[in-house]
């Protein structure tokens, strides 16, 4: 038999396929329902990040000593803090606790920190008597930063009181290693933006095993692979199939959110590495499926676990060594990168090279165990 | 056992030998048949006997332990496109896509046999479908998938037809409709191997019939030749007495048959005179030991 005969049978098999899935309520609905869930999630989400921390300060009889200590332009810039001075105690506590939003020179605030300096502090520090400097920390504001607030408090005093270090202050060169991200910080709609993916891919999963077991359980791929067509012609087209739907929708939907912004064919190509697995693990569980049930749930038993290294990477720090093991890791660790932090192919080709491998492991496993179950229909 | 009765020369299917185990199971053990371009030929056996191991074998769904299959002289392994591009089966179960319609079944399976401008219309229409062509085959009768199990079947004017108990269950107008399909077939030329567990079904149509039980033949013959080798040809007659109704059985090959005759018909209160023929069943069970629907 001629290649193009072979190619004409796996498409005439891949187009009945389709035809299939667009007849399958449950997918027709699902699908189109999840494109909407999904993009609509990540429009809710917000695409920067606020880096400013913004301290509200009372500080009576200072003279205005701690906003000029801390000129709000320079310190929003360069360190991430703005100072919003209030004239009232309550007023800062109240825009603090409440988390009440005030206006301050036609500008709204949401206060994470609230710094309520004594009134007589001045005459306090002269005197050598002790004051109490009232500190207000939204829950939200990581420890790291209420000391870093101590320590401010503490140096503004210092430097208030007209007391400094009896020693020179030196000059500070500050390295950042790596990409230096202030400014430009990655926002939880890029960090989303692989989960989505990801999500997508576990629900064409369930379509081509739903796809799968329905032929096994039918027998119609007994009545297929009695024809010219061979057990190889169709395991190539639910191959064909599984990744086309996989791929097909992830790519859409990434297309939608901006995916194929930086570095496009490299995106595209860990997506084919991706929907490839798909179609694996979608003939594995289409597969072992005895009935509609029983075949989502394997899928879901697979697939689940798929999605952890995406949930992984929404937190930050180095994934734990079990989910470096997952297959999906490379794969996520890739669109990750480059999605949300611009790599390149020099630093992904490592995550690349990892998912291939899984997916090929994957895919073998898939068409060996249905070539298995075909056979013996 | 019998040995194997040869159709024909260039034989459209060969078995020759043909053994297969599943395990310690041997389900086929070593069975030869061959048959002919036009024949239809029935292959009787009860539930477990290996008819369905053997035609997976004759298909190319199982790779047969030893022993060869030929289509067409084609010596079949399994994904023999050319081989199996001359095959029709139509399978016990009914696996049609339901969620397509029946004319895009047939068009579907039209393209893996590379049946170019195939003519759904004539073809639903001769197995009487052709109103429903456009319907969901998930909204079918049973008649109704299996006629379009057997027009799937022929769509490409096969040489070889394997049919698996092509009229189980069905209405008689749709089995009759199918039978009539099936002598069609073979008039066309078609090898037609028939597995059924109706034996008048199979008396009707079939030219040769085989006795498979265990996974050996044990009878290869034509139904008349099986009826006269195996069968007892006898005359039944039924009159009333004053004991009531009797029934008396008197055997043709009797030298005494005809004086027994002339007494019945002219005795008071005959009711009924039939001739017996065996059936292929009584002779099946008297061959085996087993009848059919085990």
């Amino acid at each position: 038999m001629t290649i193009s005969r072979r190619v004409a049978i796996v498409r005439a098999i891949v187009a009945k396929d389709l035809r299939e899935f667009s007849r399958d309520r449950l997918w027709m609905v699902l699908t189109p329902v999840m494109l909407v869930f999904y993009i609509g999630i990540l429009w809710l989400l917000p695409n920067t990040v606020d880096e400013t921390i913004k301290v509200g300060v009372y500080a009576p009889g200072l003279g205005g000593q701690f906003e000029q200590a801390f000129d709000s332009d320079a310190i929003s810039t360069e360190t991430g803090l703005q100072v919003v001075p209030f004239d009232s105690p309550d007023a800062l506590e109240a825009a603090v606790v409440d988390g009440t939003e005030i206006e301050v020179d036609g500008q709204k605030h949401s206060l994470d920190i609230g710094m309520v300096f004594p009134d007589d502090l001045a005459a306090s520090l002269s005197a050598g008597e002790p004051a109490t400097v009232t500190i207000y920390v939204d829950a939200a504001v990581p420890a790291e930063v209420q000391t870093a607030m101590s320590a401010v408090v503490r140096e503004a005093t210092y430097a208030m009181a007209g007391v400094g270090l009896p020693v020179t202050q030196p000059q500070q060169e500050l390295v950042v290693v790596g990409e230096d991200r202030v400014g430009s910080q990655v926002s939880p709609q890029e960090l989303m933006t692989p989960l989505i993916a990801v999500m997508v891919l576990v629900v064409e999963a369930m379509a081509l095993a739903g796809l799968v077991a329905v032929e096994i359980q039918t027998r119609t791929a007994k009545a297929v692979v009695v024809s010219p067509a061979s057990v190889g012609d169709f395991l190539s087209a639910k191959s064909a199939t599984g990744t086309l739907l996989a791929f097909g929708q992830a790519g859409f939907v990434l297309l939608l959110v901006g995916g194929f912004g930086h570095q496009p064919l490299l995106v595209a190509l860990a997506l084919l590495i991706g929907s490839i697995m798909t179609a694996g693990f979608g003939m594995l569980a289409g597969s072992a499926g005895r009935d509609f049930m029983t075949t989502i749930f394997i899928s879901v038993v697979f697939m689940v676990p798929m999605a952890v290294p995406a949930i992984a990477a929404l937190f930050p720090g180095a994934a734990s060594v079990w989910v470096q093991v997952l297959p999906t890791y490379g794969f996520i660790e890739t669109i990750v990168g480059v999605i949300a932090y611009g790599d390149s192919w020099a630093d992904t080709y490592g995550y690349l090279l990892l998912s291939a491998a899984w997916c090929v492991a994957i895919f073998a496993a898939g068409w060996f165990v249905l070539r298995r179950r075909v056979e013996v229909l | 056992m019998a040995t194997s009765t040869t159709a024909a020369n260039s034989a459209a299917v060969s078995a020759e030998e043909l053994r297969f185990s599943y395990g310690d199971h041997e389900a086929v053990k070593g069975i030869s048949f061959e048959i002919a371009p036009g024949e239809i030929f029935g292959f009787l056996g009860p539930n477990g006997a290996g008819k369905t191991t053997t035609i997976k074998m004759l298909t190319g769904q199982l790779r047969p332990q030893s022993g060869t299959v030929r289509i067409l002289g084609h010596d079949l392994r399994r994904d023999d496109p050319e081989a199996q591009a001359h095959i029709g089966v139509c399978f016990e179960e009914k696996n049609l896509y339901d969620a397509m319609s029946g004319e895009e079944n047939l068009r579907f399976f039209a393209a893996l046999y590379d049946v170019d401008g195939l003519d759904t219309d004539a073809l639903l229409e001769r197995v009487g479908l052709a109103d429903r062509a456009k319907d969901r085959v998930g909204s079918y009768s049973k008649g109704m998938r299996q006629r379009l199990m057997v027009a799937r079947a022929i769509l490409h004017q096969p040489m070889v037809l394997f049919l698996d108990e092509p009229t189980d269950g069905l209405d008689p107008v749709s089995s009759k409709a199918i039978r009539g399909i099936i002598r069609e077939e073979a008039e066309r030329g078609a090898a037609v191997l028939l597995t059924t567990h109706d034996m008048w079904e199979a008396d009707e149509l079939s030219h040769r019939v085989a006795f498979i039980n265990e996974g050996q033949i044990y009878a290869i013959d034509t139904p008349e030749n099986l009826k006269l080798q195996h069968g007892r040809r006898s005359v039944k007659v039924r009159r009333r007495d004053e004991a009531g109704v009797r029934e008396e059985s008197f055997g043709l090959d009797d030298p005494a048959v005809g004086e027994q005759l002339r007494t019945a018909v002219q005795s008071e209160g005959l009711m009924t005179i039939h001739t017996e023929e065996s059936t292929l069943e009584n002779i099946f069970v008297e061959m085996t030991g087993r009848r059919l629907e085990a």
